[in-house]
């Protein structure tokens, strides 16, 4: 596979390139569904090809092809720089990129059980069980379950040396329950909404997700939650389970941090950010129990990689320091502009769309305590869990969320459940209002497989790792 | 640039797959696309890409059991390894009492003219020429974002039935935000199947315009407001009641706002809403994608829902007939209606805004999602361009604001109808035709700070 990037490479230059990268793309995909103990869809995908991206005069082209053999490779790469060049038509100051070092390496997620391996009559058992627990509950409307796997093999090569290969596994397994009564409907997640626990690792994840032992008690909350009260209008302590904080940090902080939103370069399709160019080191973005990082080096994650695809390296950087604001989410071309070296960003949904800064792993540094002791130490409030719903404005301040449950906080207990819990909020504002984080003991890394940008649209997968944190005088329950 | 595969190459790959030993039934979906993208943002050309993909989807029954495999390899030996991965899937599947069968032969309706060569052949040159002609629309202190795509697919379908249909067709697509000046921006796009009825001068202009009327939006309280809302901000309530209620499986399960609804009122009499695939005025295919011929459905008519859309599947489930909607396998949400319409009334945007007494008029919503299904409520923000109309004037723009809104409930406080109407595209595959409204009462929950 390295051989054909590395045609690609050489078909580009020799068409007038002044800079070339190629990648060799090979994605596979399993996905196994089953709802009331009936199969719902099995199926397998392959997907394969070559994308050339090539810098001529100053301007980016990019062509990507499904066949790769040596006459599709030439005629893809001339096309790749027929579109550079045609991007002339307008002035705009020539791309220059940040230095970094070519490597010829291999890298490779360390799976201990390759998903792909493991029988299907196993898999299917699995969620069968899975949904014939959840079935057992009385009232229950619907038990689904879900596995998916996925491999990526990419090979990377560039006119300045670099020659990467790269595999990439990830395994992620759920079930959702849906109780359904009176014209409502409400649902319940495990380990989390949106099929599941997402990890870059092999089978292994799926043995330590409690898919079946789980599956009674998700369905009862659900059947429970069609009886329960709605969440009420008012402004309050509100105690966020971890698997809503990573959705908060992903919409009001990770994107907002992306330089190419930043410069402007997203502006008509995702929006541009609140955050400018000089704030770095200035912007007061949360409180002082607030640090949050990109840390692409951590296992597990599902943003977690050796080299991003321009061929950086996997790096820590901190992007919050204590609520101060202190680095961006950048690429080799938008890095130069604020005096930086890539942050190691660039990712491309497949081989056919161009890497564009994405989020790769964005975490909240742990505090301290349990989630048992944050509730403790709360005389009154909400707390909600597990994502159903968010959105967030073109500059990413107003922000609104909304959770499958929650609970009242009363004298440190959790009391009432209700139903339709959400809030709303601006972002340095909410953030600021932070005053607890959660310790090791219940951070967790998980993974949003669907986060789009981009024009043609892309979808990424992103790792968000955080612990339950509170925040302060926060308006729930908008109607 | 490549050309259309046809229906005969397709055929000859499809059969490759269709005789597999120890199959009751094989069912090959093909997809070959390919086109330009045109990006742009600070009024320069940042971002341009071209690709070309095929695709084969098939999906085996063997003993009742169901198997789907996908690849992008298009070839003989491609079908034929993608086939045995299906069959293999299927015999470890729990057989699936609900599957209907294969759709049987049936004639395919025409969609002429659904397919322009030169659309399909569009050079990055040509792209970058009408993107010059947008930025040539902005004035000193603004710029544009946006982009230029002209994208070209060819769709088959072919089972073991004997059913064999076949489509290709092309789309051009304009879209831009033009922002600077004092705060405030523009929106404006346009969609259609030929890239002569698109035209890049006339949305920069109509950005623009906003744009520059935009400037310096004033802080603006959130609560109840007449609204009179363009196209593009119909699209997403049409779009997002379409994904909340309009699938039979989910009105039959009990999941839609829908359910137990047919025959009753649930919006303005004013209101119609359908799909049409094979209207002249929409984009689509003339089959779904398990190869049932497609017809115009009506979903809402005169306020009354009249019924949702159904794959084989759902409909064997709720006991009906396929609507022709079946999105590709594995679907386990049912069918979808991609070529939605909603019916044109006669008043002019001018007539809605001299109509209000306070409201604001709204160009487009960002970031729309769900808060409630069953109640069709849905939260998002505006975008590029709100103003305040205070007694039938437009008074000025202001920041944007979040609603937190039923749809049923907006579409059953309509006062007035456009009678033009806008192709508004939601992704490929799918695109609807709105007019604009005039809301009676629409709820803004918060504000934001631009």
């Amino acid at each position: 596979m390295l051989d054909l990037a590395h045609q690609a490479v050489e078909a580009a230059s020799k068409a007038g390139a002044d800079y070339a990268d190629a990648r060799f793309v090979s994605e596979e995909t399993e996905s196994l569904s089953v709802k009331n103990q009936e199969m719902e869809g099995i199926d397998r995908s392959l997907s394969q090809g070559v994308g050339i991206r090539v810098l001529a005069g100053g301007y980016w082209g990019f062509a990507a092809t499904a066949r790769a053999t040596p006459e599709d490779l030439d005629r893809t790469a001339e096309l790749a720089v027929g579109i550079a060049r045609a991007a002339a038509r307008l002035p705009m100051e020539p791309v220059t990129l940040a230095a970094v070092e070519p490597v010829k390496a291999e890298w490779g997620t360390a799976v201990q059980e390759d998903p792909f391996a493991v029988s299907l009559e196993e898999k299917v058992a699995l969620l069968m069980e899975a949904s014939r627990r959840m079935q057992q509950v009385k009232g229950l409307s619907f038990g689904e379950a879900s596995l998916d796997f996925y491999r990526r093999r990419t090979s990377f090569a560039s006119t300045e040396g670099a020659a990467i290969d790269q595999t990439v596994v990830h395994s992620s397994g759920g079930i959702e329950a849906t109780a359904i009564s009176d014209g409502e409907m409400q649902k319940r997640s495990f380990p989390n909404s949106f099929r599941g626990h997402l990890r870059a690792a092999g089978y292994e994840h799926i043995r330590t997700l409690g898919l079946t032992e789980e599956a009674e008690r998700v369905a009862a909350e659900a059947v429970d939650l069609v009886a329960a009260k709605d969440c009420p209008s008012e402004v309050t302590t509100l105690v966020l389970d971890s698997n809503q904080v990573i959705l908060q940090m992903h919409e009001s902080v990770g994107h907002p941090l992306e330089l190419d939103r930043v410069l402007k370069m997203e502006e008509a399709y995702a929006g541009t950010s609140f955050v400018g160019l000089g704030d770095r080191g200035k912007l007061r973005y949360g409180s002082d129990k607030v640090t949050i990082v990109m840390d692409t080096t951590i296992a597990g994650g599902v943003g977690t990689f050796g080299f991003d695809d321009e061929g950086v390296p996997a790096q820590r950087v901190t992007l919050i320091e204590n609520g101060v604001f202190r680095n961006f989410i950048s690429s080799r071309e938008t890095a130069p502009v604020v005096g930086l070296t890539s942050a190691g960003a660039m990712r491309a949904d497949g081989w056919q769309n161009l890497p564009l800064i994405r989020m790769t792993n964005i975490n909240l540094e742990p505090g301290e305590g349990t989630l048992a002791e944050i509730i403790g130490d709360t005389q009154d409030g909400i707390f909600m869990t597990t994502n159903t719903s968010w959105s967030i404005d073109d500059k990413r301040v107003n922000f609104q969320f909304g959770c499958e449950a929650a609970w009242r906080i009363k004298d440190g207990k959790l009391t009432e459940m209700y139903k339709n819990p959400n809030y709303n909020g601006i972002t340095t504002e909410f953030w600021g209002s932070c005053d607890a984080v959660g310790g090791s003991e219940e951070w967790v890394l998980w993974g949003t497989p669907n986060c789009g940008k981009g024009q043609p649209g892309q979808v990424a997968r992103v790792g968000h790792g955080a612990a339950p944190a509170r925040f302060r005088n926060v308006r729930v329950g908008v109607r | 640039m490549p050309g259309l595969i046809g229906p005969d190459e397709v055929r000859a790959v499809a059969e490759a797959a269709l005789d597999l030993p120890g199959a009751d039934g094989v069912e090959v979906l093909f997809f070959h696309e390919w086109g330009g993208l045109t990006r742009f943002a600070r009024s320069s050309i940042h971002q341009s890409t071209w690709r070309e993909d095929t695709g084969i989807r098939i999906r085996v029954i063997a003993g009742g059991r169901v198997g789907v495999a996908s690849s992008n390899d298009f070839s003989k030996e491609g079908a034929r390894r993608v086939v045995a991965s299906a069959l293999e899937l299927a015999e470890v599947a729990a057989p699936d009492p609900q599957f209907p069968g294969l759709a049987p032969r049936s004639d395919t309706p025409d969609k002429p003219g659904a397919f322009h060569e030169a659309t399909a052949e569009t050079n990055p040159e040509r792209r970058a020429e009408g993107v010059a002609g947008l930025v040539g629309q902005v004035e000193d202190g603004f710029h544009a974002a946006g982009a230029f795509e002209t994208t070209a697919v060819e769709v088959a379908l072919a089972n073991t039935e004997g059913q064999f249909c076949y489509a290709p067709y092309s789309q051009a697509t304009v879209s831009t935000v033009i922002s600077g000046g004092q705060g405030g921006s523009g929106a404006a796009d346009a969609t259609a199947g030929r890239i002569d009825e698109v035209d890049p001068e006339e949305v920069g202009r109509r950005a623009f315009l906003k744009a520059r009327d935009g400037q310096s939006p004033r802080d603006i309280k959130p609560g109840h407001y007449e609204v009179v809302l363009e196209p593009m901000a119909v699209d997403t309530l049409v779009a997002f009641l379409a994904y909340m209620g309009f699938s039979g499986r989910a009105i039959h399960e009990g999941r839609s706002p829908f359910t137990g609804k047919e025959g009753q009122q649930v919006a303005a009499p004013s209101i119609d809403i359908y799909d049409d695939a094979l209207s002249a005025l929409s984009l689509g295919l003339p089959f779904d994608f398990e190869g049932t011929p497609k017809r115009r459905f009506d979903l809402i008519e005169k306020g009354v829902f009249r019924g949702g859309v159904y794959d084989r599947r759902s409909a064997k489930m709720a006991g009906r007939e396929s609507t022709g909607h079946a999105l590709p396998p594995p679907n386990p949400d049912g069918a979808f209606p991609l070529n939605l319409f909603l019916g044109t009334g006669d008043a002019t945007l001018e007539d809605m805004v001299a109509a209000t007494t306070h409201g604001l008029l709204v160009t487009k919503f960002h970031y729309s999602n769900v808060v409630h299904p069953i109640e069709t409520t849905i939260t998002g923000m505006t975008r590029d361009g709100t103003w305040l109309i205070e007694n039938g004037q437009v008074a000025h723009p202001v920041k944007n604001l979040r609603f937190t809104q039923s749809i049923l409930e907006a579409l059953s406080n309509v006062e007035m109808i456009g009678r033009e109407s806008a192709l508004v595209s939601e992704f490929f595959f799918s695109a609807s035709r709105v007019p604009a409204l005039k809301v009676s009462s629409f709820n803004f929950t918060s504000v934001s700070d631009h």
